[in-house]
């Protein structure tokens, strides 16, 4: 605290570089791999794509669910996603093949990929994280209200947590794999015990407005809420208290997919209703710029883990995932 | 990490088995460093290795020529190396990445129990204590081994010369002799048969000091803290004991030779070494069942070091009994009524791992009880009624007042979301060592008729009918341990007799009062659950309709009906 910190670098714009529609209906999710080499997208057509991440072009197509996929997520290596569908299920995909890459990849049908099915939901699944420590486990929430915790290796659910009381729109493992945060529809953010399935705290109760989104911080301290009153939060769990709030995009319906921005200064990106993708400073809260381009919802955004890019993905009247890279 | 939130008043040790683990039939257990790894060494000769977060199955080690029963698994210091010894005489080294087998060495006696170096991340040296004979050193590469000394003459003579390689001829066999590394691996501490605790020198092979135990009676187990500060020793008079280390942890070597080399003017060299023991370790508190006065079996401290775990070797019995440092006894814990043959404490958590003869693995854990606090914030349990001052103006509206205190908020605070934080608990440890903590999860395909796996509780109830209780198994004669060779056997008549008795005691132990409770509370919980999923259906057609209504005027069909799906996800 004696030396103040050096300040931020001057902003540098990000422009669309790419633009592709994988999907015949609205995306609902896009997602960088851990290693930076894939982004996966989800669609309500019921298949997730793997898109290169330069060029955005379809490497595979995995198909299995029998309905609308809502969310993904990566294990740590990137070897598997899981995927989140209306069909009450996850299916943990085996991405190595793909990896390996070659011709032998576009050969191997999607199906085959499939390792791994989930059932345990009685409703829609919502949301799905792999736990960052050990990919052995994933959290999931859905439309029954509840959060689960599955063992990925055997199949078997380990924890069935009433955890709300309207759905589960969220679910998010801190780094060390130790705790879960999860948002629902009834105004509530919790945060459970992973292994015991235990409530530790309830960060936000309030009735109205829903959070629509939660997720941790990469260092495991803050908790990022969006709730669906126009604003995003972070929120120091620990203390309950809320650090920093972000407006100026248009949040009222869609649980719309925030993330951290790292890889060069520190951002707050967010979709928004407004078919726009928002960038906020992080400590001055300020609106930095706004990419234009989708003509619907920008429902996600995503983070590539190394390089200064951001994926977007819209909804039905769009349909486009867009690559935005910042000028160096 | 999770320190924040935890309430920092619970207790530290568990009350209640959880769950339990089954897969073949588990005669030995251990701990990784860091708790998240559960070894287990199985009868058929093959490890198994347990991710104990999501308490699966993370690998299995087999080897053709290994199918003799497991004696004891030892992890090496961060999680590469798995030792298991067996009782075909063999002693067998695994890597645990790759699965693969690095060595198998055959020794003269069976090994009861080895252990590998713990200064180093990828050992070739390990400690084996033989079913009746002297501990050996064991070089894992080369098969040569050293037999360490075991007593120390008191009428002054020099102690025969051990020699290497090979048994004197003619050499009396010792009574069970218990000994384990110190925390870095620079000495060895020896329990022998005449009561005494030897403390050597794993390099040299030399007696620095030697401590008598009251009572003088055979030592079967020896067994050091996590941290290095305590021993503990379980004798055959039925007292476990419990001495505080005062060596430093590290430097133990170098610090135990000043005091042998500083010592003079004693009337023998065993007075010396006894004298030099009186610097070494001092007897803190003995611990004894005073009502029964039952054997001890597989005794050891708690991962903190505060509290020591005995389990009754009384066969047809799984009872645990659990201290603090000052002696007093804090916790029973009874099991079904199956003999006990391992125990491990995890190394962070207030968890037990118990090894029932039947080949199941118990998981005892501290009773959840649920902290209503963190469900509401501002919301705060009351173990005392509390008198309650009321405000003057309490009652009265301040519109003024509830608007300043929304912007107590400090919003120009720097927030640092990228800096991580160490886990103090495993300080000791560099930042560049690669730790195993987990095994690389690979999903195993699902078969086509497989049906949807149940959740944990539902299989256990089912698993739990299967199993048989060996009630009728005799007490152990003279305090002897079991001889692993013929445990198959016991199993296999145990079995066969009263199907009926195991999941009937397990019913009725696995609900304690507070668990009645808990279910109770539990179903109101639930049934409040069910009527608010009435009431959630209601307002999602109302939310489609409103959806619909304020969108029908400017799309056709087709894009009311995705925009309503798209209100879903």
């Amino acid at each position: 605290m004696s030396q103040q910190p050096a300040p931020a670098p001057p902003y540098r714009p990000y422009r669309q570089v790419r633009e592709a529609t994988p999907h015949s209906r609205a995306i609902s999710c896009v997602r960088f791999s851990p290693c930076g080499r894939l982004l996966a997208t989800a669609s309500l057509d019921g298949t997730v794509a793997l898109l290169s991440p330069s060029s955005l072009a379809v490497i595979a197509v995995l198909r299995g669910h029998s309905d609308g996929v809502s969310d993904l997520s990566w294990s740590t290596e990137s070897f598997y996603l899981c995927s989140a569908s209306d069909d009450r299920t996850i299916r943990i995909w085996d991405i190595r093949p793909v990896l390996a890459g070659g011709a032998q990849a576009a050969a191997v049908s999607g199906a085959d990929r499939c390792v791994r099915v989930l059932k345990g939901h009685t409703n829609f699944v919502f949301s799905a994280n792999f736990n960052p420590q050990t990919s052995s486990q994933i959290a999931s929430g859905g439309f029954d209200c509840t959060v689960r915790i599955w063992d990925a290796t055997s199949g078997r659910c380990t924890r069935a947590i009433e955890a709300h009381s309207e759905p589960v729109t969220s679910v998010h493992f801190i780094r060390d794999g130790s705790i879960v945060v999860s948002g629902s529809h009834d105004g509530s953010c919790k945060i459970w015990d992973a292994k015991s399935g235990a409530c530790l705290k309830t960060v936000i109760d309030e009735k109205k407005p829903a959070v629509s989104f939660s997720m941790f911080s990469p260092n495991g301290k803050f908790i990022l809420v969006a709730m669906l009153d126009n604003s995003l939060k972070l929120c120091n769990f620990a203390t309950g208290k809320f650090l920093k709030v972000y407006s100026g995009h248009v949040n009222r319906q869609y649980c719309i997919q925030s993330a951290f921005s790292v890889t060069n200064g520190k951002y707050i990106v967010s979709g928004s209703e407004d078919n726009c993708v928002y960038i906020w400073d992080l400590q001055g809260r300020n609106v930095l710029q706004k990419l234009e381009g989708h003509t619907d919802t920008v429902i996600s955004v995503s983070c590539h883990p190394t390089e200064n890019k951001i994926a977007s993905g819209g909804l039905h009247n769009d349909r486009t995932v867009r690559l935005w890279v910042q000028d160096s | 990490m999770n320190v924040p939130v935890v309430d920092p008043y619970q207790g530290e040790f568990p009350e209640t088995i959880e769950e339990y683990l089954h897969h073949g039939t588990m005669k030995c257990i251990a701990f990784n460093r860091k708790g998240t790894l559960l070894a287990a060494g199985c009868s058929n000769g093959s490890c198994i290795i347990w991710d104990f977060e999501t308490r699966g199955l993370a690998k299995e080690f087999r080897d053709k020529d290994s199918t003799a029963p497991i004696t004891s698994v030892s992890w090496s210091r961060y999680g590469h190396r798995l030792l298991a010894s067996a009782t075909d005489k063999s002693l067998t080294l695994w890597d645990v990445p790759t699965g693969e087998k690095i060595a198998r060495i055959t020794l003269q006696q069976t090994p009861l129990r080895a252990s590998l170096q713990p200064g180093s991340p990828t050992p070739s040296i390990c400690l084996a204590c033989p079913l009746s004979s002297a501990p050996l050193l064991v070089d894992l590469n080369t098969g040569s081994t050293t037999v360490l000394p075991v007593s120390v003459s008191e009428n002054g003579n020099p102690p025969a010369p051990n020699p290497r390689n090979k048994f004197a001829d003619g050499t009396p066999p010792f009574t069970p002799t218990a000994a384990t590394f110190d925390k870095h691996g620079a000495l060895i501490y020896v329990g022998n048969s005449k009561g005494e605790i030897l403390i050597i020198d794993s390099k040299s092979i030399q007696v620095h000091a030697i401590v008598p135990i009251p009572g003088g009676s055979v030592v079967k187990d020896i067994v050091l803290s996590r941290d290095g500060q305590y021993l503990l020793t379980n004798s055959n008079d039925r007292v476990i004991r419990v001495y505080r280390n005062i060596l430093p942890v590290k430097g133990s070597r170098e610090e135990i030779r000043n005091i042998s080399s500083n010592s003079n003017e004693y009337g023998s060299h065993y007075d010396k070494l006894k004298a030099n023991g009186t610097s070494c370790l001092i007897l803190s508190c003995e611990l004894l069942d005073a009502i029964t006065k039952i054997q001890w079996k597989a005794p050891c401290f708690s991962g903190n070091g505060e509290w020591i775990v005995g389990a009754s070797a009384n066969k047809g019995e799984h009872r645990l009994q659990i201290w603090n440092q000052a002696g007093r006894l804090v916790k029973m814990l009874e099991g079904p009524k199956e003999a006990l043959i391992d125990l491990a404490w995890h190394p962070v958590e207030p968890t037990i791992a118990t090894v029932s003869v039947t080949g199941f693995v118990y998981i005892w854990a501290k009773e959840h009880v649920e902290n209503w606090s963190a469900f509401a914030p501002d919301f705060v349990e009351l173990e005392e009624n509390e008198e309650y001052a009321e405000r003057e103006d309490e009652f009265d509206l301040n519109p003024r007042e509830e608007q300043a205190e929304k912007v107590v908020i400090d919003e120009d605070a720097d927030v640092d979301i990228e800096t991580s934080e160490k886990n103090t608990v495993f300080s000791d440890v560099e930042d560049s060592v690669d730790e195993i903590s987990y095994l690389p999860a690979i999903p195993y395909p699902d078969s086509p008729d497989e049906q949807p796996e149940k959740c944990l509780g539902s299989s256990k109830l089912e698993d739990s009918n299967h199993s048989g209780s060996p009630s009728s198994m005799d007490a152990v004669q003279n305090g002897q341990a079991i001889p692993p060779a013929s445990s198959p056997m016991e199993v296999d008549n145990s079995t066969a007799e009263d199907p009926e008795e195991g999941p009937n005691s397990k019913r009725k132990r696995r609900l304690s009062v507070k668990g009645l409770e808990l279910q109770q509370s539990e179903k109101g919980k639930k049934g409040s659950t069910k009527n608010k999923s009435l009431g959630k259906s209601t307002k999602s057609s109302a939310k489609k309709m409103e959806s619909a209504n304020g969108n029908s005027s400017a799309f056709d069909d087709e894009a009311t009906e995705d925009d309503e799906i798209n209100i879903d996800s």
